[in-house]
């Protein structure tokens, strides 16, 4: 700023000294043309300065032309602005407050939106990164979020140099993390990644090399990892040497190549990784599960970076030929699956999207992009209804100062001038309120934060004000500014300077220019009030339905002996030997495992053919999950029909004999088998025509929620075996969950003291995390709307206390003529019922318009339910009522002597 | 009885000084010297409007300046006319024909 007053002075500097040398020199060439023409030297000076008519007025002319007068006239408005603020602390703060929670509440939402939906990756060029993703049926086995693909087609697409420059895939995982041998193991944040991950994507080491090609050729034959920056800090405390270290990865040992960049935290807002480790080491990184070379097994996410001047579009057109071709070389490669015809026509009409993805690929981005979206705009209505609360404020000093602004356009100023010193007005209070906001910022930000799903600090999400924030309150700043002070600047630039001169400017347009603010500010808090309403009554639907099994006294954990480095059958050991210690505690009820973690928005899910009077395919995924005998007694749900499973029922997959049998839920049965008896009935894993159909249902359990408590689904459930990677206990205890943590602890210890138990917490957390995007657009959609409601209360007393005022005397002569009080009141309750009841109805329409932004968020009750609309319009009135009372009382107490002897 | 010499009407001295600057670039006292003698002193520049009226063509982009040594061999501003103030100057003396034809034509049918 300074630079700037400082290069303007330099330039006002030089345009002065110029002017004064041009006049110097037309005056001089006068005096020299006066003497030639035989005037005496003094003569002729006198004559050229007459000519020249005083050369101070010349100047002064001059200046006026110079077009950045406008700036020193700001800067006059501003300071002078800024002196008349001051004067009148209780309108600057009730303003600048106004705003800053406008602006604070805006700008907390933006950082966060920022951070989660718009930031690039901070990697070379980032725009020209995308995303390549499968369309249509892959017959495959798909294990991960969204977008999955399998390592086999990445390698065939690093082939198309044609488009790209590079393609890398990655997927997220969960590893156990060992920071040397003999040190406990973490479960910690890791992503698979081919060679090409860092190259494609131009990161830069900050100790040693990060991976490259080399790094990812025969499987099992490259244990080497690259640290993030951020756990080299945490877990190795920045040391020097940590290049060359050994770590254990699910207890095998791997090398330190080096750490990456401290300003890369991997391609996932959702899921910083703590380290890097390529793909050829799958089978070590994820225990019990290599299908690295597989075709059909989809589980990495494939991106590319395009070439210079290809757009992804050109890419995606270029690509199809080579992958119809890649697609119909499949069909005839051994060991694919047998499909029916149709299946089979699926797979081949297939196709690749390409989709520009500069911000990385985010799940989190896709579960956070709506609630977030409908916030910020709730954020902005608020925004809005301050910048009307100002407007209004304004206008009323605009009245007061009547006086002042008649003076200067009688004083000849131009009503531009008058115009501009009421937006510096605005200007100023705004910049003030910005400047506020963006301390309330972070206190909004981490509000926001503690309501996300996982913890903000493994998504390093900060609620810190960066440049991007910073920019984001100032610009917001300046608009509201001018939105609050256009109607007062209109108002003054607009009424005919006569009016201003016969002092009958403060009751009339103003007044109606203010009621006009209030309808507006009284519609935005209905919108808001509504849609808190609705926020809120799906939160309560959502917990008044709960989950269909008991909570309370619940305790779940996850134990995953594979990746503290067991083989298959010592872990299924393991994980018995750990149920039967637990079962021992005396404090437990009952306990289980089961292969499914309830709740955490994950499923297992498939097709499923069914063998009734005919054979067929589910319409819709099935989620399936492995639970040991005893599972649905400890959650406390009935088996309503059959029975539960027992010691000898086996698995889907168990090789060794014995009856396969499956326990359905209500939802299925109804749906696949109707009124009919499921029981006996065979069903199979999968939709393609060879499928078994071997497996007897043989019970049928309540519903009860599965990944979430909003999903109603079709659920099938299958004895655990004991040969699943991992498993979530699930425990009931007697008296608080709380104490029964350590003890639980303990008796895991027993069997093994350095397996690790991850994710242990209760059941009520559980429900209560899975209803933390719910929780937050309730909470915070309240707080806008309770925000919201005063402020728009504060609007209507403030132009109705106005109204009583000025028309004291009226009310006065009223009464004198024999007027009742009541009527005295009714004067300003019909105003403000008017108000209200055009407030209404200019939001009935909105809330229309903006029905299909909230309608994926709600449960239960419907974007346009009349009942809550009812209600919240009810709220409306009658706080705006109470608020209009006061002034009407006022009116009604007039007395009309006193008011006549007024003036 | 018109007097002598009169001033320059409102308006005019802007298309006077784009006709005199279209001969060549001159400084300001040049221009004011040509518009007398051109006018066989008929026209008056006020000096007081004439150097308001440069700085603000200037400011339109209808003039350059630049400091150059003048036919005395003292640095002066010279003034002159850029390709906006060409096509400005065609506009001027085209609007100016017109008016003048009108107000020909109004007196014309007083007589």
């Amino acid at each position: 700023m300074r630079k700037i007053l400082n290069l303007l002075r330099g330039r006002r500097a030089r345009l002065e000294n110029e002017l004064d040398r041009e006049l110097r020199y037309h005056f001089d060439r006068r005096v020299d043309d006066l003497r030639a023409e035989g005037r005496s030297d003094d003569e002729a000076r006198k004559q050229a300065a007459i000519e020249m008519g005083g050369i101070e007025q010349v100047e002064e002319d001059v200046r006026e032309t110079w077009t950045w007068r406008w700036l020193e006239d700001a800067a006059r408005d501003a300071r002078y602005a800024a002196r008349s603020l001051a004067r009148s602390p209780g309108f600057t703060a009730t303003a600048v407050a106004s705003l800053a929670i406008g602006i604070g509440a805006s700008s907390a939402l933006f950082s966060l939106l920022d951070q989660v939906l718009l930031r690039l990756l901070p990697v070379k060029q980032p725009e020209r990164l995308v995303l390549i993703d499968w369309k249509g049926n892959s017959l495959s086995d798909n294990r991960g979020s969204y977008n999955l693909m399998s390592y086999p087609i990445c390698r065939d697409l690093q082939k198309q140099d044609r488009f790209f420059e590079g393609v890398f895939c990655r997927s997220a995982q969960t590893v156990n993390l060992a920071t040397a041998a003999g040190e406990r193991p973490e479960p910690v944040a890791a992503e698979i990644v081919s060679g090409s991950y860092f190259p494609v994507l131009g990161v830069v080491p900050a100790r040693g090399r990060l991976l490259q090609e080399e790094d990812d050729g025969e499987p099992g034959a490259h244990p080497v990892v690259v640290l993030s920056h951020a756990y080299w800090l945490e877990a190795f405390g920045g040391a020097p040497d940590v290049v060359g270290r050994k770590v254990l990865v699910n207890n095998f040992a791997m090398t330190v190549l080096g750490v990456a960049g401290a300003r890369f935290r991997g391609i996932d807002v959702g899921e910083v990784p703590a380290l890097w480790i390529p793909a050829a080491m799958k089978r070590q990184a994820t225990p019990g599960w290599d299908q690295l070379l597989e075709r059909r097994a989809q589980w990495m996410q494939v991106l590319g970076r395009l070439r210079p001047g290809v757009a992804a579009a050109e890419a995606q057109a270029g690509l199809q030929p080579w992958f119809k071709s890649m697609l119909d070389e499949d069909t005839r490669r051994e060991g694919f699956p047998q499909v029916t015809a149709e299946q089979r026509a699926a797979f081949l009409a297939s196709t690749l999207a390409v989709t520009p993805a500069p911000q990385g690929h985010s799940p989190l981005r896709r579960r956070m992009d709506e609630p977030l979206q409908v916030l910020m705009a709730g954020t902005l209505l608020l925004l809005l209804l301050a910048s009307l609360n100002v407007a209004s404020l304004f206008l009323a000093r605009g009245a007061a100062r009547g006086r002042e602004i008649r003076t200067r356009l009688a004083l000849g100023a131009s009503r531009r001038r008058i115009t501009s010193l009421m937006l510096a007005d605005s200007l100023w209070i705004a910049l003030l309120g910005g400047a506020l906001g963006l301390v309330v910022a972070p206190l909004v930000s981490r509000a926001l934060l503690s309501f996300l799903p996982t913890d903000a600090g493994a998504m390093a999400l900060s609620s810190r004000v960066d440049a991007r924030v910073f920019a984001f309150a100032f610009v917001v700043s300046v608009l509201t500014g001018v939105l609050c002070g256009l109607a007062p600047a209109w108002r003054a630039a607009r009424v005919p300077l006569i009016d201003w001169l016969r002092e009958r400017t403060g009751a009339t347009g103003g007044v109606r220019l203010r009621k006009t603010l209030v309808v507006g500010q009284l519609a935005f808090t209905l919108v808001l009030l509504v849609g808190a309403g609705l926020f809120v009554q799906t939160l309560r639907r959502l917990v008044l339905q709960g989950p269909g099994f008991s909570t309370s006294g619940m305790v779940t954990f996850d134990l995953n002996p594979v990746r503290a480095g067991y083989e298959a059958a010592d872990a299924s050991r393991a994980i018995r030997s750990a149920l039967a210690e637990i079962r021992s505690l005396p404090e437990v009820e009952s306990a289980s495992v089961a292969g499914l973690n309830l709740l955490s928005g994950g499923s297992w899910n498939n097709p499923m053919t069914i063998q009734a009077d005919r054979r067929f395919v589910t319409g819709r995924m099935v989620l399936m999950g492995a639970v040991s005998p005893g599972f649905f007694r400890t959650l406390g749900t009935a088996v309503i029909a059959g029975r539960d499973f027992d010691e000898h029922d086996a698995g889907p997959f168990s090789e060794d004999g014995g009856a396969r049998a499956a326990v359905v839920n209500e939802s299925f049965a109804r749906r696949y088998f109707g009124s009919a008896s499921p029981l006996g009935q065979r069903i199979g894993f999968g939709d393609r025509p060879d499928v078994k159909t071997d497996i007897e249902i043989v019970g049928v359990v309540r519903d009860f929620a599965y990944r979430n408590l909003r999903e109603q689904s079709e659920q099938a459930f299958f004895p655990f075996a004991g040969d699943s990677p991992g498993v979530m206990f699930y425990v009931r205890v007697r008296g608080t969950p709380a104490a029964a943590l350590t003890s639980i602890r303990t008796a895991v210890g027993r069997v093994d003291p350095t397996l690790p138990l991850s994710s242990l917490r209760t059941m009520d957390e559980a429900v209560d995390r899975s209803l933390n995007t719910e929780r937050m657009l309730a909470t915070l959609s309240g707080g806008f709307a309770g925000v919201a409601l005063l402020l728009s209360v504060v609007g209507l007393y403030g132009v109705m206390a106005f109204v009583v005022t000025s028309r004291t005397q009226e009310i006065g002569i009223r009464m004198a003529l024999g007027a009742t009080r009541r009527s005295a009141v009714w004067l300003v309750v019909a105003d403000a019922v008017a108000m209200i009841a055009a407030g209404t109805a200019i939001a009935l329409p909105c809330l229309w318009a903006v029905r299909r932004l909230v309608e994926a968020q709600l449960f239960g009750v419907q974007a346009l339910d009349a009942p809550t609309i009812a209600a919240a319009s009810f709220v409306l009135a009658l706080v705006a009522l109470a608020a209009a009372m006061l002034p009407a009382w006022r009116a009604a107490s007039v007395s009309p002597t006193e008011a006549l002897r007024f003036d | 009885m018109p007097p002598e010499r009169f001033p320059i009407p409102q308006g005019t001295l802007d298309m006077l000084v784009l006709q005199i600057l279209s001969l060549g670039p001159a400084h300001g006292y040049a221009i004011a010297q040509r518009i007398e003698q051109i006018s066989r002193n008929a026209v008056q520049v006020n000096q007081g409007s004439l150097y308001p009226a440069l700085h603000r063509l200037e400011q339109k982009k209808w003039l350059r300046s630049e400091w150059r040594a003048s036919e005395t061999g003292r640095e002066a501003k010279f003034y002159a006319l850029t390709r906006a103030g060409e096509k400005q100057l065609e506009i001027e003396k085209q609007s100016w024909d017109r008016l003048a034809a009108a107000v020909r034509l109004i007196f014309a049918q007083g007589e």
